[in-house]
């Protein structure tokens, strides 16, 4: 339509397949998060949005993390790694994962 | 009044740290370190109320009351999302839902 535009446009289409979508955030959560934060929103659309937003921040981060986990794993460091496939996150891999974000992650000295 | 607001606080916060966790696990991870998820929680509650925030400080700069969905983009770009990725996170094929904490029962006092 006339109010289409080339960064809007799909994301229009998008937002209004959101209907019957269920994120992995529920509704209510982001909500009340939202409403923390001031802003109420009527069209549950936009909360599912926001859902996803969201979640693929969270997605995108852990899937950094995972490259990192397995890029340790295959470089010589495997502590019997080879029999147990499962991965573990760590704050070992999560730190340069976040400092590609430019988040400085320091572990407390103290903490337990 | 407050207490019941604290109560929400804590469901919420505990379904987010549920949230936080399937998708570590969808994205391959089998275990995590309680450290770990703590601080991805931390940063999208973070997320959240930062988009929150700047969803409604760009509906009143336009001179509405409720945020609508334009809103939301512009602050995912000020945020610097790539809005173009997000459908494609949408339609992932291992997508997890898990039930919503319902509301708890009104105290009867």
């Amino acid at each position: 339509g006339a109010s289409d535009n080339r960064a809007g446009g799909p994301l229009t289409d998008f937002v209004q397949q959101l209907e019957d979508y269920a994120p992995t955030i529920p509704d209510s959560v982001t909500a009340f998060y939202l409403n923390r934060a001031g802003f109420e929103a009527t069209d549950p659309r936009i909360t599912r949005l926001v859902s996803i937003a969201a979640q693929k921040f969270v997605s995108d981060i852990a899937n950094e993390a995972l490259q990192h986990c397995k890029m340790k794993s295959s470089s010589g460091q495997t502590k019997s790694k080879g029999k147990d496939k499962r991965l573990t996150l760590t704050m070992d891999d999560l730190t340069p994962a976040l400092a590609e974000y430019g988040i400085n992650v320091k572990k407390p000295a103290y903490f337990v | 009044m407050a207490s019941e607001n604290d109560q929400h606080a804590i469901s919420s916060r505990k379904a987010l740290k549920v949230a936080v966790s399937a998708l570590c696990l969808e994205v391959g991870f089998q275990t995590a370190e309680e450290s770990v998820i703590e601080t991805l929680t931390e940063m999208l509650e973070s997320f959240l109320m930062e988009l929150g925030r700047s969803t409604q400080a760009f509906a009143e700069l336009a001179g509405r009351t409720e945020g609508i969905m334009t809103d939301v983009i512009m602050a995912l770009i000020e945020m610097g999302q790539n809005i173009h990725a997000l459908p494609g996170h949408a339609k992932r094929p291992n997508k997890t839902v898990f039930l919503p904490p319902a509301h708890s029962a009104p105290h009867p006092n």
